[in-house]
């Protein structure tokens, strides 16, 4: 199969190698993104897509680290619901930078080494990710000795959340199944550390508009994720990098793993902005922010939030907007953020301005609010929860316990602290930490918090429920959960953009780079009602001979 | 302090302003859920392993 180059002129597909017909589905695009004349502001006339991929930390009685790997894809392969098994890499390339090269190989964290156990043997590829394509159109697989949740591709905040909720139940029963088989405990956290200084990460992915400038994208975003952890951060007890035993707790799992501002690489040396150039859409059209500086939330609200305001920001990027104000160090920037609890501490931006983090962000804030008011429920619902975290965060941290996972976690463990008289360097306390985090209700600590009515929640559980097996109606994640639900047997390899399959013993390629516009609920509408492969293809032909008449 | 904790777990939550529940582009909404007793939260707390943390190891991620 040949990929589609990135400077092809459209998104089309040569299937030479593919041996057999290529269905192209030929959407047609309304432009990313218009200028209003009237008011000079941005309007967005496309729902941005987005998702959140998170890799869960796992713990197996009576297994050490240098089995995870095995474990992880025990756990993965113990889901038991209808999947597709093949992942389709089309166009994916982890080492190409969107500033224009592909360096020769990622960073690797050679502590690593330590957990390779001599004697094992190598896996395939296929074998090794054991990938699951699920019917709600997320992909489950092993990543790095992660199991990892890749949410499908959502429009709405509200989606999101549900279907990053979903994730968690889904990977909570694969554990309960494990547990059965071993006769032991599996325990699964949504955190980013293991306290030893290894991370994994929670990704967030944006496809955004490609005329985007890649150094105004890296200038404008590396100040607001440095410091939109005061209301994002989940929150950690101890420091792993550049150990300072004064500090007991900081506001981020993350900021600790920072190393340069921008970089393609993931799995060391890692950056505030990660120019890794998979747009998994038309690489002439698009690009795929993929931020790797954020913490697995946790709190419903706080993953809304940490998206929301994000896409907002994206938004303004897109615009031109590029703030005036720009730290002298990111880097250093979001470790100190980090690591001042009170808020309290100053942000040296070049030209000899200093302003606090809360500042920061109501920079953006405000902008956001001039240019992107009333364009979408989510941007002022975003917009307004951002002024009142704001303003709550300079009035007293303890009134966004609620909704902010570092300032709930921070709460708890005060109290805890002080009634059993220990210490934030006591064991005890990284232990609660990472109890914060363990996803199963009867056990972990958030959700103790969630179940006594502690913390906000943006989704119903039935809205959770229905996510585990419901793909979003209104982006393409419906169509690969409709094949993999009614289709799976005929199915070769399914990926972002696109699902190979057999037909009629043929090999088929649906291209799904194009469905990334408004129109895509209304193609969904009408592949509801198919019940064969036939009638799927048949949809799919008479949208490309309304696409583009002779 | 058990009173202090179970005062934090059970304090009032402010409410976000009414919006229509479900994802039809209202922007998110804060559905009515049910508020069980919680106070099992402390013995959660307390039954929690001191040297969990400690055990922890994980190989490195993205």
């Amino acid at each position: 199969m040949t990929c589609v180059g990135r400077d092809a002129a459209a998104a089309s597909l040569d299937v030479t190698n593919f041996g057999a017909e290529s269905i192209q589905v030929r959407a047609e695009h309304n432009r990313l993104l218009h200028t209003s004349p009237s008011r000079g502001t941005l309007l967005s006339i496309m729902a941005r897509l987005f998702g959140i991929e998170t890799e869960y930390g796992i713990a197996v009685e009576g297994k050490g680290a240098g089995d995870l790997i095995q474990e992880s894809i025990a756990l993965v392969r113990s889901y038991r619901g209808r999947f597709a098994d093949r992942w389709n890499y089309r166009g994916e390339d982890s080492r190409r930078d969107m500033r224009g090269f592909t360096v020769e190989r990622l960073s690797t964290n050679p502590d690593d080494a330590q957990f390779d156990l001599a004697g094992t043997p190598k896996m395939g590829h296929a074998e090794e990710r054991s990938d699951r394509v699920l019917p709600n159109g997320a992909r489950l697989y092993n990543d790095h000795g992660h199991p990892e949740y890749a949410t499908p591709e959502c429009c709405t905040l509200q989606d999101l959340v549900a279907h990053d909720r979903a994730g968690e139940r889904i990977l909570l029963e694969c554990a309960e199944r494990r547990a059965e088989e071993i006769k032991g405990e599996v325990h699964l956290y949504k955190n980013n550390t293991d306290y030893h200084g290894a991370s994994y990460g929670t990704h967030e992915c944006y496809l955004m508009n490609r005329e985007a400038p890649t150094d105004t994208l890296i200038r404008a975003l590396a100040p607001f994720l440095a410091t939109r952890q005061i209301f994002a951060g989940a929150g950690k007890v101890g420091v792993e990098v550049d150990r300072r035993p004064e500090v007991g707790f900081q506001l981020s799992q993350r900021a600790d793993f920072m190393s340069v501002v921008a970089s393609v690489d993931t799995l060391h040396n890692r950056p505030l902005v990660n120019t890794r150039d998979e747009p998994h859409a038309s690489p002439t059209k698009y690009r795929r922010l993929h931020v790797i500086a954020g913490d697995a939330n946790m709190s419903e609200w706080a993953t809304a939030m940490k998206v929301g305001t994000t896409e907002l920001t994206v938004r303004l990027i897109e615009d031109g907007f590029c703030p005036k104000v720009y730290p002298k160090d990111p880097v250093a920037l979001a470790k100190s953020v980090s690591r001042e609890p009170s808020l309290g501490g100053c942000i040296e931006v070049e030209g000899g301005q200093r302003l606090s983090a809360i500042e920061l962000q109501r920079v953006y804030a405000a902008e956001a609010r001039v240019r992107l008011a009333g364009s979408s429920a989510d941007a002022d619902w975003t917009l307004d929860e951002w002024d009142r975290v704001l303003d709550d965060l300079e009035t007293d941290w303890t009134l966004v316990a609620d909704r902010v996972d570092w300032a709930a976690k921070r709460m708890l463990l005060e109290q805890f602290m002080k009634a059993e008289s220990l210490t934030w360097q006591s064991p005890m306390m990284q232990s609660l930490d990472l109890a914060y985090h363990d996803i199963d209700p009867s056990a972990g600590l958030y959700y103790g918090l969630e179940q006594s009515g502690g913390m906000r929640r943006i989704v119903t559980d039935e809205a959770v429920a229905s996510a585990r097996t419901c793909p979003p109606q209104n982006t393409r994640a419906f169509l690969r959960g409709l094949f993999v639900r009614q289709f799976a047997e005929e199915i070769h390899s399914v990926g972002w953009n696109g699902i190979s399959f057999r037909y009629e013993g043929e090999d088929w390629l649906f291209d799904m780079n194009p469905l990334v516009g408004e129109d895509v609920a209304a193609l969904n509408e009408k592949f509801a009602g198919v019940e064969t492969l036939a009638d799927a293809v048949r949809v799919i032909r008479s949208r490309r001979a309304q696409a583009s008449p002779a | 302090m058990i009173t202090k904790l179970e005062e934090r777990i059970t304090r009032p939550v402010p409410t976000a302003p009414e919006r229509k529940p479900g994802g039809d582009g209202d922007g998110p909404a804060k559905p009515n859920v049910d508020r069980p007793d919680s106070s099992d939260l402390l013995k959660r707390m307390k039954r929690v392993d001191p040297d969990a943390a400690r055990r922890y190891r994980q190989r490195s991620g993205q």
